[in-house]
């Protein structure tokens, strides 16, 4: 199954300026692991967020579960794409607890649903001792599984990740990255990741595509 | 293809927060418009007369008062501020915020307390004639007059520029300033070649802010008698009831105010200069002897006018007249005022809150629609008020067949009889206090949390209330009690907008002064300073917490 499906996708800051992606086209399948690399400017961050809602497109059209969300005719609002999404800088709401964060996606779940979800979610990343914790409270690494907790509660159909490992140490890095491909293989997740470093995408990838002038698709692994 | 981006622009963003911002944007900018489009009306026989033998007059004291008030409290607040910045001298500490403290006074409260005490029977003069037998010219000390209304608006107002003045030195000019030393330069030198060039953009802010108001004031030009623009509009409307001719007179001096802004715009065009962003406050020079004892006497005569007499003698009067003033008339009035001014700077704050959410999307339209509805805080008062009274009365000769079929034919003033039309002008107005501190709020957090709540499957409203309300309290909070103070202290447009016996704190006082019963003013006159005092505390923390 196509988790997500883009065609000839075309998008521009400006009017007046060269579109920073110029008929762009692409299909994930389901419980692949994609990394997007290439180089800065290219449009990586950018076709993320085209997915996730936050942008609009100038042309073409996207399809999330086979469902369209982006057409000449339709613009589905991100809140209802089902799609999960890791930001740079985490962006934990610093005035909720771990716990309330995580709750914050869950309002579509039944309510007494949501507890063992959220216990569920702080296990697979192994914070459970953490709930009460606000984000300041916690380490950068820390705030990162709190940040990949709360996008994957929700269940969402695929799960993008935008440059994942920036603000982390060199020497922490390897080790997050090793529990982020074991936590996304056990939940599943069909998932897109930002980033600049080739070893990330060796490291958890299945396959990868560098943007650029025009798009590459290469098979890795 | 232009059109089809735009139909999916408009299919990504439109929503309800949209909707009400685009209602609110067009009622804010309706009686501008209204005002303006009397230009292109045929006058009538009043416009004739005002025009043949008044408006020159009008013009030109218009004209005198502005550049005189500019041009002095340009030197007042400037002098002032690079004393208590660049130098060291006895109470420095206490002047950097005393000398804010004249702005807690309305001009036109200082107006009536400075020609009382400056009168025959006032402190001055009685003190010079018992105390020393000593009779002076009365001519000498009588202030109703243009001179008298540039001294007044000079010192009650220059803090504008001292305030926005002070805090680029203090930010921005310690490396300039200690490299000109190093290079062997003096003090003054570098404070006219260096500083001052540096400043000018700030100091021109400062000082536009001053012209603005006094644009806008009735209450000390009315009370000195002189005749502006804005003397005439009222003379208009409350000698001849011609609102046409009122909003012709609106619509000339809204072209002032946009001329002056074109002006600011030219002036500072290339004085963007780019100053570093990290910079460190300068380190202040002692000074000694004679020079010390000179800044102190300076600092010390600004503060004893522009705040200590003044407040001394509300005091003194107050005391005199507390047993026949504060009585249950005075509660009534004060009820009303806090009432009025709640509604009217809630609906401002929800207002500004909707619309500098919609705004933080860049774009063209979002752009327009910030710099539409802050427009009403530099026009003044009376314009606004123009408009919304021409808006209302016209409303209700619109709406006369509906009062008709309900039964109240012989009450054909509705609205324009209303608090409504009142609350509608506040909020037009100061719509810019509420807004410009919710959009720093805004800034401050950014737009990751609104789309990380979004990607959690929140719509924008559910958003708001769950994840940026709490995250805006603070922002909030400060553009209220801002707002809140402009409100309880604004006179012309309540002046002309107020139902029928409806009164405030400010009209009160003010008609208290008009009828030479300047001492019971002066009970309400206290309240509006300790309310106004109230916003500049307010603004002090605020600044204070962006520091750290």
């Amino acid at each position: 199954m196509k988790i997500v499906d883009i065609r000839n996708l075309v998008f521009s800051f400006s009017s007046a300026g060269e579109p920073v992606i110029n008929d762009v086209s692409m299909t994930i399948q389901k419980d692949e692991i994609v990394g997007i690399v290439g180089p800065s400017g290219s449009g990586k961050s950018t076709l993320l967020r085209l997915i996730a809602g936050l942008e609009m497109p100038w042309q073409g059209s996207i399809y999330i579960a086979e469902k369209p969300v982006v057409t000449d005719k339709l613009f589905v609002q991100p809140e209802n794409r089902g799609v999960g999404m890791v930001f740079q800088d985490y962006a934990l709401f610093p005035h909720m607890t771990v716990k309330e964060n995580i709750m914050f996606g869950l309002s579509r779940l039944p309510r007494r649903e949501r507890e063992p979800r959220i216990a569920e979610m702080l296990e697979l990343v192994k914070m459970d001792k953490f709930s009460e914790r606000y984000p300041h409270e916690l380490s950068g690494g820390q705030q990162q599984r709190i940040a990949l907790a709360r996008a994957l509660a929700p269940k969402p159909n695929v799960l993008l990740m935008d440059e994942p490992f920036s603000n982390l140490d060199a020497d922490l890095k390897a080790e997050i990255r090793a529990d982020l491909c074991v936590i996304l293989k056990k939940a599943n997740m069909t998932c897109m990741v930002v980033t600049h470093d080739q070893a990330d995408v060796e490291a958890i990838c299945d396959r990868r595509i560098t943007m650029g002038q025009r798009q590459k698709e290469d098979e890795s692994h | 293809m232009k059109r089809k981006l735009i139909r999916r622009s408009i299919r990504k963003e439109f929503n309800g927060w949209w909707a009400i911002s685009l209602i609110g944007a067009t009622v804010i900018l309706l009686p501008i418009l209204f005002v303006f489009s009397s230009l292109f009306l045929k006058p009538n026989e009043n416009w004739f007369h005002i025009r043949e033998y008044l408006l020159g007059t009008y013009v030109k004291e218009t004209f005198i008062l502005v550049i005189s008030t500019g041009v002095l409290t340009a030197i007042l607040g400037v002098t002032l501020a690079w004393l208590v910045t660049a130098y060291d001298f006895p109470f420095k500490r206490f002047f950097r915020w005393g000398l804010i403290l004249p702005l807690a006074i309305p001009p036109y409260i200082a107006a009536y307390t400075y020609r009382t005490m400056l009168s025959y029977t006032g402190v001055v003069q009685a003190t010079l004639r018992n105390e020393f037998g000593y009779q002076i010219n009365p001519e000498w000390l009588n202030i109703s007059s243009l001179r008298g209304a540039i001294f007044i608006f000079t010192l009650f107002l220059y803090p504008y520029v001292f305030l926005i003045t002070k805090s680029f030195l203090e930010n921005q000019s310690a490396s300039f300033f200690e490299n000109a030393r190093l290079l062997g330069r003096k003090p003054f030198f570098i404070f006219w070649k260096v500083v001052l060039p540096l400043a000018r953009p700030a100091v021109i802010s400062g000082v536009v802010l001053v012209i603005y108001e006094v644009l806008s004031d009735y209450g000390v030009t009315s009370y000195f008698g002189i005749h502006t623009i804005t003397t005439a509009i009222f003379q208009t409307w409350f000698g001849m009831y011609d609102v046409q001719t009122a909003m012709r007179l609106a619509a000339w001096l809204m072209l002032i105010v946009v001329g002056l802004f074109i002006i600011e715009r030219l002036l500072r065009r290339r004085q963007r200069y780019h100053l570093p962003a990290k910079s460190r406050p300068l380190a202040a020079m002692k000074l000694k002897g004679a020079g010390a004892a000179a800044a102190f006497v300076y600092c010390t005569a600004v503060f004893l006018a522009g705040f200590f007499i003044p407040f001394i003698q509300l005091i003194a009067w107050a005391v005199l007249t507390f047993d026949t003033v504060w009585n249950a008339t005075f509660s009534t009035l004060l009820y009303q005022t806090l009432y009025v001014a709640l509604i009217s700077t809630m609906l401002v704050m929800i207002l500004a809150v909707i619309v500098a959410n919609v705004c933080r999307k860049p774009s063209a339209f979002t752009y327009f629609l910030a710099k539409w509805v802050t427009t009403g805080y530099s026009i003044p008062g009376a314009i606004i008020a123009i408009g919304v009274l021409a808006i209302f009365i016209g409303l209700d000769q619109w709406l006369a067949p509906l009062y008709e079929m309900m039964g109240m034919a012989d009450a054909p003033l509705i609205l324009s009889l209303s608090i409504v039309m009142l609350i509608t002008g506040y909020v037009i107005r100061f719509m810019a206090t509420g807004y410009n501190a919710v959009e720093v709020g805004y800034e401050k957090i950014g737009i990751k949390y609104a789309e990380a709540s979004r990607m959690l499957g929140s719509g924008v409203t559910k958003t708001f209330f769950k994840v940026e309300l709490p995250l805006l309290k603070g922002a909030i909070f400060s553009g209220f009690i801002l707002t809140f103070v402009e409100i309880c202290k604004e006179l012309p447009l309540a002046l002309l907008l107020r139902p029928f016996n409806f009164e405030t704190l400010s009209t009160k006082t003010y008609q208290f002064a008009k009828d030479e019963r300047i001492h019971e003013a002066s009970i309400s006159s206290l309240i509006i300073i300790a309310i106004s005092a109230l916003s500049i505390i307010v603004l002090q923390m605020v600044n204070k917490k962006v520091k750290e």
